[in-house]
């Protein structure tokens, strides 16, 4: 480049140009990890807000995380501070967890959800009462079923009126499993 | 890899050569962090000197890049290969930030970005770091003075060196607009930097 050439402004302009700040890229995409619990080998998906999916380690998280989340989901060095010690006692309520992708009425279901202690159960129409929706039991249900935090919200220990134990994500003999640990009365 | 490829119809397309395209064809969450890693810089740049804010700037890349994912998702592996994904993902940049325009279209204008200092790089002496740092704040307050077309025209040509043809694409006008735009808004940059007391 000659003298001539050389514009102080386009030097300038040139000059501008900056990285993206660090750790832009995880509002981006989520973190994603495998780790142990009492129930086998999970896949667990976190944000810089906290947990946001539980489910088994297997060959549907990446498309089940895909379809409910449509974000980028990306390797990460290590799992939640806590949440193996979590699993392993069953008091996840330390834990921070990231609910914006669920509907309002799913995220009060599972705030009710959390407050159950380890060794305890509820009634579905307990949860229902307890958001001041008493007539949506049926909806409560739903709402666990779909519940994106298994374990780390222990939706296991809502149980049906009848004391049967009703369905679970991961399976009604995983459920009376849990709760066997739990010690709990059923 | 062949850069351009025979469709079964005959039709000739550019495709791929562009590694960013061929690891998102392959798998689209490890693809992209490569597209992230490869652009990251690149949309940064335009959307800081575009809005004016850093904190704008951090808010329009990281929905750029979201949407980008999500269009990605309802492609099929053809269309993902073939993708330039340059042009492409500045493509989506600009309406993000045109989307973001028109919701703030009735606040204040851009105002001075580097009110913040910038980091100082470890390889410069901090005398050079001011220095460098007061010339690109009086510049992107130029810039932020021109009109729409003229600073995106100058962003995309000459702050991340992006080619006219491009451009033109990106922008949806003719490479001679561009260049028209290019023109007027360098020669205004000139004039107005040497009445604020030059900038290098």
């Amino acid at each position: 480049m000659n003298s001539f050439d050389r514009d102080p402004v386009l030097t300038d302009l040139a000059a501008l140009p900056m990285d993206a700040p660090d750790g832009l890229l995880d509002r981006i995409a989520t973190r994603w990890s495998r780790v142990g619990a009492p129930i086998g080998e999970l896949a667990v998906a976190f944000t810089r807000r906290g947990i946001a999916f539980v489910r088994p380690d297997d060959a549907d998280f990446a498309p089940a995380f895909r379809q409910r989340f449509a974000r980028p989901l990306l390797p990460a060095p290590a799992v939640p501070d806590g949440l193996a010690e979590a699993l392993s006692t069953g008091d996840g309520t330390d834990l921070d967890v990231d609910l914006d992708a669920a509907g309002e009425f799913q995220r009060s279901v599972l705030e009710a959800t959390r407050s159950i202690p380890v060794g305890q159960v509820r009634p579905y129409a307990w949860v229902a009462a307890e958001i001041g929706r008493p007539k949506a039991v049926r909806a409560v249900g739903t709402a666990l079923a779909t519940n994106p935090v298994p374990l780390v919200i222990p939706c296991h220990r809502v149980v049906r009126t009848d004391g049967s134990l009703g369905q679970y994500i991961f399976g009604p003999d995983t459920k009376r499993e849990l709760l066997k640990r739990e010690h709990a009365d059923v | 890899m062949a850069a351009r490829q025979r469709h079964e119809s005959g039709r000739v397309d550019d495709v791929s050569n562009d590694p960013v395209a061929e690891a998102l064809a392959k798998d689209v969450d490890a693809g992209f962090a490569d597209l992230y890693g490869a652009y990251q810089r690149l949309v940064f740049s335009v959307t800081l000197r575009l809005s004016g804010r850093r904190a704008d700037a951090e808010d329009l890349t990281a929905e750029a890049f979201l949407r980008a994912f999500r269009a990605l998702l309802g492609y099929d592996t053809d269309r993902v290969r073939a993708l330039r994904t340059r042009a492409w993902l500045m493509t989506i940049v600009m309406n993000v930030w045109r989307n973001h325009q028109r919701t703030m279209a009735r606040k204040p204008p851009p105002g001075d970005i580097d009110a913040a200092p910038e980091p100082v790089d470890g390889a410069e002496s901090v005398e050079a770091a001011a220095e460098r740092h007061d010339t690109a704040g009086r510049l992107a307050g130029l810039l932020a003075r021109l009109p729409d077309p003229q600073r995106e025209a100058i962003v995309l040509r000459h702050v991340v060196d992006l080619p006219v043809g491009d451009i033109a694409s990106i922008l949806g006008m003719a490479e001679g607009t561009v260049r028209s735009h290019i023109s007027r808004g360098l020669s205004r940059l000139r004039t107005d930097a040497v009445t604020q007391g030059g900038l290098s």
